[in-house]
């Protein structure tokens, strides 16, 4: 339940900055059920407000979204033996909350597994699409988002999104080489923002891959 | 709306297809060592990234509510409480600062 209304309240945050993108009511409700990845839903809507275009923004969304191998093969054995259209749902419904919740409770001795995992993303992707379109009905309400300050809301939502990344100080260097990556890409080098953002995700990525390979 | 359509298309496709990845060809995956490592860190560093792209191209303003909004996350870890911070302390710094 805690998860789900979780869910909700971000649902209604991602509405909220999707109706900044010019995402309808329809699209938003379709892309929650299909994508169902609110963290690259986020950084897609964000790019597409800053006018990056199209394949840049798949491009963003995709490589947040990399994470999600990580954990479909932390519990590939929950898939094994099952029918094509099982394992293919099971994919499709696993996100970081109900994988986290199945881990939990499996450390706890309790016998979960596949129904376990796809009940709890059954749930999720209700609440997401049903917040997700109530933010972004709501927020075509808004006449005008700028002077409400809205504008700034992805940074806030990146900013909290960066914390709940961030896992110690193992990640201080790899993120600042980021930072300076991005920054020299836009003031030395004059990369559009979307490429500076590809450039500092690699500079980082790869620091992390040099500095921590145990 | 015909480029949102092809955006949330290619996402869906992209996303569905990283996750069935990491079921049929996770054991190729390295646990340990470099690519690991970096792979881990690609969220962080993107999503970091995005943050630096956004303050350098505002002022101070947007960098003093980047400040709240990064106590503030680090205080509540909380994502809505964030952005609703960050929203109330650009309002305040653009209307009054």
């Amino acid at each position: 339940m805690p998860l789900a209304i979780g869910a909700a309240i971000y649902g209604l945050a991602f509405g909220l900055l999707a109706a900044q993108a010019r995402f309808s009511v329809i699209q938003v409700g379709v892309m929650g059920a299909s994508v169902f990845a609110g963290g690259s839903q986020i950084v897609v809507a964000q790019q597409m407000v800053a006018g990056a275009g199209a394949v840049a923004a798949v491009a963003a969304g995709l490589a947040l979204n990399l994470r999600l191998m990580l954990v479909t093969a932390s519990i590939r054995d929950v898939y094994a033996g099952r029918p094509w259209w099982q394992v293919a749902l099971g994919a499709h419904l696993t996100a970081d909350e109900n994988w986290a919740l199945m881990l939990a409770q499996s450390a706890r001795g309790r016998n979960v597994g596949y129904w376990y995992l796809l009940g709890g993303g059954a749930c999720l992707v209700v609440v997401w699409c049903i917040a997700t379109v109530a933010g972004v009905a709501f927020a075509r309400a808004i006449p005008e988002p700028k002077s409400l300050g809205m504008d700034f809301a992805f940074t806030a939502a990146f900013i909290a999104i960066a914390r709940s990344l961030w896992t110690g100080r193992r990640d201080l260097a790899p993120w600042l080489v980021a930072v300076a990556a991005v920054a020299a890409s836009i003031h030395l080098a004059g990369f559009a923002p979307s490429w500076a953002l590809m450039v500092g995700g690699v500079a980082g990525a790869a620091t992390a891959g040099m500095l921590h390979h145990d | 709306m015909t480029e949102t359509w092809f955006v949330i298309l290619a996402l869906t496709v992209g996303t569905f297809a990283i996750r069935l990845s990491g079921i049929f060809v996770g054991q190729m995956i390295p646990q340990q060592g470099p690519l690991a490592s970096g792979l881990r860190a690609v969220p962080g560093c993107l999503i970091i990234s995005l943050v630096a792209v956004s303050l350098l191209s505002g002022g101070p303003n947007e960098w003093g509510a980047g400040l709240v909004a990064l106590v503030v996350a680090v205080a509540t870890r909380n994502l809505p409480i964030t952005m609703a911070s960050g929203i109330a302390a650009i309002w305040l710094l653009r209307h009054f600062g």
